[in-house]
């Protein structure tokens, strides 16, 4: 499970969302919307930490959930809109 | 002790202590704002602890900010005042410097750091309390202008307030369509009701607000279209800490009163502390004020490192409201028909407890909160 504490936004989503859960199904591109991971009120949370954690201008937060469907897109625009720290 | 922690912001009313504590049954009694109080708090600084040195800011620390408005709880006996003054520094100050535009902010920020604008933010409807994400007042976007219309409620100093932030829905049902826009008190259309009459608080006014074709510039939005639901949260974290925090320093004081009082009053031949059915309340305000004291300051310092604090944020209202309740309800239980009396005070802070279990979402809210965090 070292990519757990390697990868920030995957230690959010593994503790907030899959805690007790085996989270090897986890990968880049599981789909955790359709899947229901993350449902509503956690993409607002999910959202609102990035935009905290990141300091991310909310100008800059894609405001729709397709952007937050898997891994790689977070990580996608995480690293666009903030560079630095991913 | 928070004291020992930010001894510079902890003070920082402290000098201003007779002048906020002059008659406040009287005004409690009225329940009006009093404004002649609100110049020592303006000369005091705090309202600008948390902003940044160009618009007129002390540059602090979240942290050391809930330590003043601790402070200010300790200070002051006046607790609608005192609610009053942080929801100055949540409303509308918080959200601009973070979201706002640069013009907005140069144009702005100045009056809320100096306290020459008292600020509001309007959140609830009539139809729509707890049931947040779901609010109906529209912004309507035309040209360069938004027109809003729809009513907000419950709305803490709108009746004395210069500057409104209003959250409204610019889209579609639920998270995704809320906005925020700035908006001044003479904006042709926005309508303050009168002060709603209330059980504690009471110099804290609250109110409805009205909009009926409110014609906003697009530049008065605080940051893009759908953002209301982001900007709302990260108030609503602050909005807890601070407010709360007030409530620490309010409980401080009423544990070290009592304390004082079942030390010096005497019946049946010695002091009443002396019997454990009293000293044990005494031992439970104690805790109840300590874990306060821990919550607050370790959700504070994580909000403030830019953790996910969204459980400690609910459990922290949670245990700060109920600490306030239950340690005013031992208050009154212990100071007996004194603190009955509407001179002493005491009943007073039962009253002003009530309402923390109710704004900032409601305790049962929370409650929900953590429980879908938890993925119940
Ligand atoms: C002193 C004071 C100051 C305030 N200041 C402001 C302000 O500045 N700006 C602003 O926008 N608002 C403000 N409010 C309003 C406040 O935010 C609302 O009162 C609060 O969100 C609850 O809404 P409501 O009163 O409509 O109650 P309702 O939502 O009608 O709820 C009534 C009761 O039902 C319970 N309930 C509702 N839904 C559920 C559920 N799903 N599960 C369990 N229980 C539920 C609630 O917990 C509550 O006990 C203030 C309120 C007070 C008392």
């Amino acid at each position: 499970m070292s990519t757990v504490t390697n990868d920030p936004i995957r230690a959010y989503i593994v503790n907030e969302f899959l805690a007790g859960e085996d989270a090897e199904d986890l990968t880049d591109d599981f789909d955790l919307i359709e899947s229901t991971v993350v449902n509503s009120l956690g993409l607002v949370r999910l959202i609102s930490w990035i935009s905290e954690t990141y300091s991310i201008p909310v100008d800059d937060i894609p405001l729709e959930p397709a952007a937050y469907r898997t891994l790689a897109d977070i990580r996608g625009f995480v690293s666009k809109a903030a560079p630095a720290a991913v | 002790m928070a004291a020992e922690k930010a001894p510079d912001t902890y003070g920082i009313t402290a000098p201003y202590g007779d002048e906020l504590n002059d008659d406040v049954t009287h005004w409690d009694r009225i329940g009006e704002f009093p404004h002649d109080k609100w110049k020592p708090l303006q000369r005091s600084g705090l309202f600008t602890l948390p902003f940044a040195p160009e618009y007129g800011g002390a540059g602090r620390t979240l942290t050391e900010t809930m330590a003043a408005l601790e402070g200010l709880g300790h200070t002051s006996r006046d607790a609608g005042l005192n609610f009053s003054a942080s929801t100055q520094i949540v409303s509308v100050g918080i959200p601009l410097q973070a979201f706002g535009s640069e013009e907005l902010r140069g144009r702005y920020l100045p009056q809320v750091t100096s306290g020459e604008a008292i600020t509001a933010h309007a959140i609830t409807e009539p139809s729509h309390g707890s049931d947040v994400m779901n609010i109906r007042t529209t912004a309507v976007r035309e040209g360069d202008e938004y027109v809003l219309n729809g009513g907000k409620m419950f709305i803490t100093n709108a009746p004395v307030a210069g500057l409104f932030l209003l959250y409204v829905r610019t889209g579609k049902p639920g998270a995704f369509g809320l906005s925020t826009f700035l908006a001044e008190r003479d904006t042709p259309g926005l309508t303050v009701g009168e002060p709603l009459e209330t059980m504690g608080l009471r110099t804290s006014p609250i109110s409805e607000v009205t909009l009926e074709d409110v014609r906003l510039p697009v530049g008065n939005r605080l940051g893009s279209e759908g953002a209301g639901f982001l900007i709302m949260d990260y108030v609503m974290k602050r909005e807890v800490l601070f407010s709360f925090a007030v409530n620490l320093g309010e409980m401080t004081h009423r544990l070290k009163r009592v304390v004082e009082h079942a030390t010096t009053r005497q019946q049946f031949g010695s002091a009443i502390g002396k019997n454990q059915a009293v000293a044990h309340k005494i031992a439970d305000m104690r805790i109840a004020v300590e874990t306060a004291r821990k919550w607050l300051y370790d959700t504070g310092l994580k909000v403030q490192q830019g953790k996910d604090a969204s459980l400690d944020v609910a459990a922290t209202k949670i245990v700060v409201s109920e600490a306030n309740q239950l340690t005013a309800q031992h208050a009154i239980q212990i100071f007996g028909a004194r603190g009955y009396l509407t001179g002493t005070g005491i009943e007073r802070e039962l009253r002003n407890a009530t309402a923390g279990s109710i704004y900032s979402g409601t305790n049962e809210i929370q409650r929900n909160c953590i429980a879908a965090l938890m993925g119940l």
